[in-house]
Order: structure tokens, then sequence, then C-alpha cells
């Protein structure tokens, strides 16, 4: 038998032996050649090596190939102290089931974090998009809150603070612009340019002079003259607007990538065919319209678009429902919309006017008025909600639940607060100031910055179960 | 992990913890000695060997001696017993003792047996 038959042979010894024993068996082999001639001991030599080579194989591979020690002189054969590595073991079976279980539950927590959206974060992030993100929020911002004229104005209000920003770097050009830092006078400028805002559109005109003043001073003061972050400037903007006129709605952004100075104006002709070609695609957000078990219906909308494209298919998904012996509005993907489409869909719960709350009015006070003829004025009413709940449909939400007319089951909302009317300032910087007072006829907080609080506080996963059981009881009386 | 591979003791393993309890040896003096004391009966091949050494290795019964390289072979491996090879070697001699007494008063020997 050759060298390289031995070789050949040791191939089927797991990795770790031939790595450790190579030289050891050729060199045993060569021992063994060398001292056993003749052609009986040769033949012997060649049958022990394809026997060992067969039994050999079973034991090698039982063998865990893990790191031993190596004996120092002074070893304990001698009876003398002697130092012991401690062995590393192959894993065990238990550590392996530790290990998957640990990195399941890892994943699984990741997994909840990144489902938890957080409106406040996500505002300060899109000051600092990147181009792309910005295009991506563009193209988003087409579907979720579009409008012509003035709509798109307000549009650029809805969601408050969170789309204010979002609408002002999403609006913007893709192009970077780099971050230099910010000057004296860019800073003046800025200062100035928000006071005038202020002063123009802020309804208190007291305070708007009052806050001016107190911006003039405080910059006066030298309080921004450490600050060479835009993004950092608009924060402490935004806090001393807020300290000086009470006001939380107020609020100044900044986006790393230019305000383009057409912001406000009409959107093009072909912008508007495709938004619409949008939202007829997705069937104007409506998701499913069905009825339950009970005779409940259900409709699990994501949104309130326009009603000027979307009219048609709301008032039938509507209709669907609408001899039904209890409602089910799913809104736990539903981001928002229009105002005037929350007021719409609401409609057909009344049978008498009441006063409904909007944070957008331009009057003072609004009523809602209720749908001729609607069957479903004293149906049971219950509304899924979650923490993507957001804008809009947290408006729908707070309304429903203050007139105590639905039960909303589910998750806490996303709490999207509500600037006003958002005006450009600079390349860089916007305002949003509210142009009315708000009333609130409830006479206490609204949802903004803390979201609206179910009835029933389940998981949104578990919302629908709960509710078909809450309308089971209810209906089945 | 409870030390179950080397129990009961393969044959081959005894012999060669029996092979070095009078010293160190590497591998090759390991084989040629197996093969003197059982009378040419056990010539261990490589793959043998070196499994058993591997897992006595790795059972902690013999340790492998760092040796600087004064051998003309380039750099050969020896091994000698521990404390626990010495005394499993011990363990299983009695158990063959025992083994051998029981053989003796069950007159399985022959007379010229001791």
């Amino acid at each position: 038998m050759s060298e390289r038959t031995l070789a050949w042979l040791f191939r089927l010894y797991p990795a770790a032996f031939r790595q450790k024993y190579e030289q050891d068996t050729l060199q045993l082999y060569r021992d063994r050649m060398r001292d056993e001639r003749g052609l009986l001991r040769r033949l012997r030599l060649t049958c022990d090596l394809v026997v060992d080579a067969a039994t050999g194989l079973r034991l090698a591979w039982r063998n865990s190939y893990a790191e031993t020690s190596v004996g120092t002189l002074a070893g304990d054969a001698i009876g003398l102290p002697g130092f012991h590595l401690l062995q590393r073991e192959p894993l065990g079976a238990g550590a392996v089931v530790a290990g998957c279980l640990f990195s399941i539950s890892a994943l699984v927590g990741f997994g909840l974090v990144m489902r938890i959206p957080a409106p406040v974060c996500a505002a300060r992030a899109s000051a600092t998009l990147s181009p792309i993100e910005a295009v991506v929020e563009r193209l988003n911002r087409v579907v979720a809150t579009p409008g012509d004229g003035d709509r798109e104005a307000r549009a650029a209000v809805e969601g408050g603070d969170a789309q204010a920003q979002t609408t002002a770097s999403a609006a913007a050009h893709a192009e970077k612009s780099g971050e230099p830092p910010l000057d004296a006078q860019e800073k003046g400028q800025v200062v100035q340019g928000v006071a005038d805002h202020l002063t123009a559109h802020y309804f208190d005109r007291q305070k708007a002079l009052a806050a001016m003043e107190r911006l003039r001073e405080l910059e006066k003061q030298g309080a921004y003259a450490g600050i060479v972050d835009g993004r950092m400037l608009a924060e402490r903007l935004t806090a001393d607007l807020r300290s000086a006129t009470g006001d939380p709605h107020l609020s100044v952004a900044y986006s790393r990538n230019s305000i383009p100075n057409t912001m406000p104006g009409r959107p093009t002709a072909s912008a508007l065919i495709q938004y619409r070609t949008v939202l007829l695609e997705q069937n104007c957000a409506v998701e499913k319209v069905e009825r339950l078990p009970g005779n409940i219906g259900y409709l699990k909308l994501n949104s309130f678009p326009d009603m000027e494209v979307c009219g048609p298919t709301l008032r039938k998904a509507l209709a669907q429902i609408g001899g039904a012996n209890g409602v089910i509005f799913d809104l736990r993907d539903n981001t928002g919309g229009f105002p005037e489409t929350v007021a719409d869909v609401a409609a057909p719960l009344f049978e008498r006017p009441v006063a409904w709350y909007n944070p957008k009015q331009t009057q003072s006070a609004t009523t809602l008025t209720p749908a001729p003829g609607s069957k479903l004025a004293n149906k049971p009413v219950y509304i899924l909600t979650s923490s993507r709940t957001f804008s809009g449909a947290e408006q729908f939400t707070y309304n429903l639940k203050m007139l105590k007319r639905a039960t909303v089951i589910g998750e806490t909302t996303g709490g999207g607060g509500h600037v006003g009317v958002f005006h450009r300032v600079d390349e860089h910087f916007g305002v949003g100031i509210p142009e009315t007072k708000i009333s609130n006829p409830y006479g206490m907080p609204d949802w903004d910055g803390v979201g609206v609080e179910p009835d029933v506080k389940v998981k949104a996963a578990n919302a629908l179960g709960e509710a078909e059981k809450l309308a089971a009881k209810v209906v089945g009386r | 992990m409870p030390k179950r591979k080397l129990d009961p003791l393969p044959s081959a393993a005894f012999q060669i913890l029996l092979s070095l309890a009078d010293e160190q040896l590497h591998g090759y003096a390991i084989m040629r000695q197996v093969e003197e004391q059982t009378n040419g009966r056990m010539r261990l091949g490589p793959g043998t060997l070196y499994s058993s050494i591997q897992g006595l290795l790795e059972e902690g019964l013999i340790e492998e001696v760092e040796q600087k390289a004064e051998t003309e072979d380039e750099r050969r491996r020896f091994y000698r017993l521990t404390s626990a090879g010495r005394k499993l070697a011990r363990v299983e001699a009695e158990r063959l003792a025992d083994l051998l007494r029981v053989a003796r008063a069950k007159n399985i020997l022959r007379g010229d047996y001791v």
C-alpha cells in the first residue's frame, strides 16, 4: 500500500482528526515501512492498515476534537500542583436549544419594537431624510394627503407636526444639499422670517407680537449663537414659540433638502390624474366591506380619501352596511385623510345634528349634519384601533368616543398632532401656524401627542374578535 | 458532560494506558510497546491509535508533553499518563484481576497460569 492510498483512506476521517494527526499517521506509516521489510511483513502491514482504517473510523468520529490541555513538565503526575485549562467541549443539546430560543425571542422582540410607530421620532427623522427616502415620502404623500388648490394647503397640515415636517422634506428636491453649518446671518433671517409669518398668520395677534418680541430678545441675548445645526435650531425655535404663546400647535420645521417655493401651489394635472388613478385602484382605501354573523356590518377603511374622487365608492360601501344591526369600523390601518370625509363617514350614525370637533376647522364651531334616512342612527358602533391609527382616523374615533356613540376597541392610537398651515420661511425652514383658534366642545385635551384611549384595551390583532363578541351580546338581546 | 465514552474501556485504550505506565512515549513507540506487551497480538494501526489517543486526551486520561525539538525527528508528539489515567488503568486492572479470580475459582484456567 502506498502513502497516497493511505492518505486517500484517511479522507473518510473527520477533518479535525486529519488536521491534527495526518503528519503523525504518515510518520507512523513510514516508521513501519522502515522497520518491517520482506514480503510477508509488508503484506501484514497492508492488511493491518486496511483493517485499521475501517475500525478506527468509528472511534475517530466519536471524539469531539475539543481543545485539550498540554501538560507541563511540572504536571500532576509527579504529585505537584499544575495548571489545568478549562476544556472547550462541543455544544451540548441544551446550549443549542437555549441559543435557538434566545435568538427567536430576540427576533420576535425586535419585530415588536419595529411595529411601534413613534410619530415624534418620525418627525425628527424626516428632517434628515436621505434623497431616496424623500422621494418615497413624496410618493406616499400623493396617496395620503392629496388635493387641489387650497385643499393641498390643508392637506399639508393633516396629521400635524409629523406630516407638516414630512411634507416639508418630502416635497423637497431629492438632491442633497449637504449640511453646511448655519451662519449668524441665516439664523437671523430664519428668526425674522418665523416672526413675520407668525404676526401675519397667527389668529391671536397680541400673542404673535409678544412672541416676536421674545424671539428677538432671545436672539439679542445670543441664545441661538451656539447652534450650528438646522434641526436643533428648529427644535429650539419651536420650544421658544410654544413657551412664548402657550400654544403647543406652533411648530418650526427644518428640512435638509430644500423646500420648493411653489409648495402650496396647485399640483399639476398629471399628478392629479395619477392620484385619482391610484386611489381608485386601491378601491378608495376600502379594504373590506362585509356582513359578519349576526348581521353586523364590517368596514375596513384605511384612509379617509377625497370625497370628490371617492364619494361614490365610499357611499356604496356605507350603503352596503346600511341595514346592519351594528357596525364595526376597522381603523387599525387608517392613517387619516380629509376632515370632510371623516364627517361624511360619521354622518349616517346620527339622527340629529351634533357638535363635531375638528381641529382643522375654519369657523369656531362645527356641527355634524346627519345623513337623511339612515338606519344606522341607533345601532351599536364599534371602532377598532391600533397604534397605527392616526390623524383623521383619530378625529373620527375621538368624536364618536366623546359623543358616547361608539365603543373603541384595541390600542391607544398614534397621537398625531395638528399644527396649522405650513409656511415656507426659506430654503430649509418652515413654520406651522394655526390660523384659527381651535375650540374643543368637549372641554378637554384631544389626542394631540397622546392618542385616543380605547374603551376596551386589547391588542390590535385581537380587536376584531373582541368587537364581534361584544356586538353579539348587544345585538343578540 | 458525563464521561461515558470510555466506559467500558476499550482494550486498545487500556493497552495504551498501560504502555504509558512507565514512561512518556510518542505514537509509534506506543504502537511498538503495545505490540510487545501483547506478544504481538495487537498491532495498532494509525487510525485506531490516534483515535484512541484523541479520546484519552479528551477524557483527560493522558496528556501531551511539550517537547523541545531535541530529537532527530522533526516534532513527534509525546504522551504521558495523567493521575486520572493512572487511576483508571488501576481500576481496570483490578476489574480484570477480579475476573481472573472468578475464572480461576471456576477452574477455567489451566493449572500452569498464576
